[in-house]
């Protein structure tokens, strides 16, 4: 008896969803209304726009992506609202600066009066709404809205895991706090499991299931989604056939549709198939050397250039399996009437002595992510380099489906898709995991781009670290070396004045009159 | 017949079972409680006060089936595994310290090995643990409750556990529908 896999049924289940499409595909098309396009994101977590050959990273890390953008709208100055995936991913699905929508700790949540403030609400039930992340933050942000999604799939879709039970659908955000972070967590945290007996059988069966994945193809581990809650083991092999099977179902649907797939590779751990565990060795390519920080952890340069080796790796393996999709989704039509938005929700970052996120850190490698947009029918590339900022992405997709945006978003049109280049609009991008959401902001660092400057302002750091702002000259120095604060006093004046005129505005409303 | 008159002459009463149940629910309850002081002020900076209560809601919910579980293990342990054992006034401090070492040490290794660094240690020491933790309760449980100040110190540990049971079950049954008005479409 033949074995017959996961992976073989993911891909019969594709090969009979395009089979069935291609009947479905004329009438489909006709139906297709281009006042209401379909939208797609596919988000790669903890990607890192100074690591895309696009965008000159000096490694030909993304061929396939680089091939994509000849076709699309590329977009070469588009940042993050915040360093981690609670934060970044609140700021593109509300529009909203993190200092507003408030999901500015690891486990956060959007303000409850701004939750209205989504794609799945605004853009309303004549859309299929799709929603699969890998990571369980972005699972639970969008679970505090779940009513509006017409297609929920848990992080443990398209993975190694057999399919469970799914428990507390209807209470997704608060229930996935009370299971994830506390009852059933598999690792990491501050605090032992809450459930002394469920907790630890959970604990133990998730573990030594995820031990137990081994493949030659992947001698230094199975790929894993893991945060405090979790541990995920998957292939991304089945993970893109599994969007691929998703996508091609939503086509033949014949309805509009909006699908966002929060892909966990290639964030941390780096573990690419082994036909790519050697390139990118002995290439002659030095990133450029920067001192150690004084807020970090102080690792040193060789284990950060071999963090990088693998982190680049990792992201080509995946460049291959976006090479694949591509193709496959205009073959199949999807693509036809469909906006396809490839973005990530924060970057990487391998330098001054820290490997990784959610720091403290807020320079251009964790905040400058790449945003590729394909229109239905777009032939050539289009280059925007005017700064824009994830918030952008919610008010641009209500704008091409012709729905009604918010007053309370912070993001604008972007430019190339109807809005327009405005060059003294500053873009803010914040980590402050130390504040309530429900008080002011006091202990945060706040990164503030605007023309060619970047301010880093560190609030409430004054113990550990003498120096409150850094002010670097993007354009000329994009490694962020020469700070020019001590020397570049007028737009140094003049960018935290301003800086702090937005802040104090943003913390009005959580001030005690 | 023979098999039903050795259960029901080994049969504890309801008193001996309450008492049994209120030292699980004061271990399975108390340990929740105690991890949850350690979430506590991370909750505080993204919940609401209503937000965090529905967890606590969740959390009692699980100890409630939680509590109902081990009981039923400790109930089926004792006419199995200690059938031979005729002895009812040794029923508690027996039921007892089973509880104690089965639920202590799946709350040591949760305490001992909890962040992702500590996940080999977690699974290549699992098997060891388990393999000394379950003799030691069995062996214990046979012969510790003889000794007439164990029982003595077990029995007034359980009598004044069962003011938990009386606070922690309502309390849980409350949370049960909290939960599922929660979860109603």
């Amino acid at each position: 008896m033949t074995n017959f896999s996961r992976r073989d049924f993911l891909k019969l289940l594709g090969a009979a969803s395009v089979g069935a499409l291609a009947s479905e595909r004329v009438l489909s098309l006709k139906a297709a209304d281009s006042s209401k396009p379909n939208i797609i994101i596919i988000l790669w977590d903890a990607f890192s726009a100074r690591h895309l050959s696009l965008y000159g990273y000096p490694r030909q890390t993304t061929p396939n992506i680089d091939a994509f953008a000849e076709y699309s709208t590329v977009y070469h100055n588009h940042y993050s609202g915040g360093n981690f995936t609670t934060c970044g991913t609140a700021s593109m699905l509300t529009g909203m600066i993190p200092w507003k929508h408030r999901a500015i700790n690891y486990d956060g949540l959007v303000r409850a009066e701004y939750v209205h403030n989504n794609p799945y609400t605004l853009l309303g039930s004549d859309y299929k709404r799709l929603m699969f992340a890998q990571n369980p933050w972005p699972d639970r942000l969008v679970g505090q809205y779940y009513e509006d999604v017409d297609r929920f799939l848990p992080p443990t879709a398209f993975s190694l895991f057999e399919d469970s039970p799914a428990f507390f659908e209807n209470d997704r955000a608060i229930a996935s706090v009370a299971m994830s972070s506390f009852l059933t967590p598999i690792q990491g945290g501050n605090a032992p499991v809450g459930s002394s007996i469920l907790g630890y059988m959970n604990k133990s069966k998730v573990l030594n299931f995820a031990d137990e994945q081994k493949s030659p193809r992947y001698p230094k581990g199975i790929p894993e989604a893991m945060n405090m809650g979790y541990m995920i083991p998957y292939l991304n092999e089945d993970v893109y056939e599994g969007l691929f099977s998703e996508l091609t179902q939503l086509e033949a649907n014949g309805d509009p549709y909006f699908s966002y797939f929060h892909l966990y590779s290639p964030h941390y751990p780096y573990r690419p198939r082994n036909d790519y565990l050697k390139m990118f060795r002995d290439d002659g390519y030095a990133p450029a050397s920067k001192p150690i920080h004084p807020l970090s952890v102080g690792l040193q340069q060789d284990y950060l250039n071999g963090q990088r080796d693998m982190y680049d790796r990792q992201i080509a393996q995946i460049d291959e399996e976006f090479g694949r999709l591509i193709p496959r989704l205009e073959e199949s039509g999807v693509l036809e009437n469909s906006y396809v938005i490839f973005t990530a929700d924060h970057g990487e970052l391998f330098e001054r002595g820290f490997a990784g996120h959610g720091f403290q850190f807020m320079y251009e490698s964790v905040l400058h992510i790449p945003l590729i947009i394909h229109a239905p029918g777009q032939t050539k590339r289009q280059d925007i380099h005017a700064l824009t900022s994830n918030t952008d992405i919610l008010p641009t997709m209500l704008s091409i489906t012709g729905k009604e945006t918010t007053p309370d978003m912070d993001g604008r049109v972007l430019p190339g898709l109807g809005g327009e280049v405005d060059e003294d609009r500053p873009i803010i991008s914040l980590v402050g995991v130390d504040n309530s959401a429900f008080g002011v902001i006091k202990k945060a660092v706040i990164a503030m781009r605007k023309r060619e400057f970047k301010l880093i302002a560190y609030l409430g750091y004054e113990d550990s670290y003498k120096k409150s702002f850094e002010l670097y000259n993007i354009e000329a120095d994009p490694e962020e070396l020469d700070d020019l604060s001590d020397r570049d006093t007028a737009t140094l004046s003049a960018m935290k004045d301003e800086l702090m005129t937005y802040l104090d505005e943003a913390n009005k409303p959580f001030r005690k009159s | 017949m023979k098999l039903l008159k050795l259960i029901s002459e080994r049969m504890p009463d309801s008193k001996n079972i309450l008492a049994v149940y209120a030292f699980i629910v004061t271990l399975v309850y108390s340990w929740t409680l105690f991890t949850s002081f350690y979430k506590l002020p991370s909750w505080l900076f993204y919940l609401s006060i209503g937000q965090i209560l529905s967890v606590y809601a969740y959390a009692f919910s699980f100890d409630l089936l939680e509590s109902l579980i081990a009981l039923t293990v400790i109930l089926l342990l004792d006419f199995t595994v200690f059938l031979f054992l005729k002895n009812k006034e040794e029923f508690q401090s027996r039921s007892m310290i089973l509880a104690g070492i089965l639920l202590g040490t799946s709350m040591l290794r949760l305490a001992l090995f909890q962040n992702y660094e500590d996940i080999t240690a977690f699974l290549s020491g699992e098997l060891l643990w388990w393999a000394i933790a379950i003799p030691l309760g069995l062996v214990l449980a046979v012969f510790a409750p003889r000794i007439k100040l164990v029982r003595t110190i077990f029995e007034g540990f359980a009598e004044r556990a069962t003011v938990f049971v009386y606070i922690y079950i309502p309390l849980s049954l409350i949370s049960l529908v909290v939960v599922l008005i929660r979860n109603i479409n």
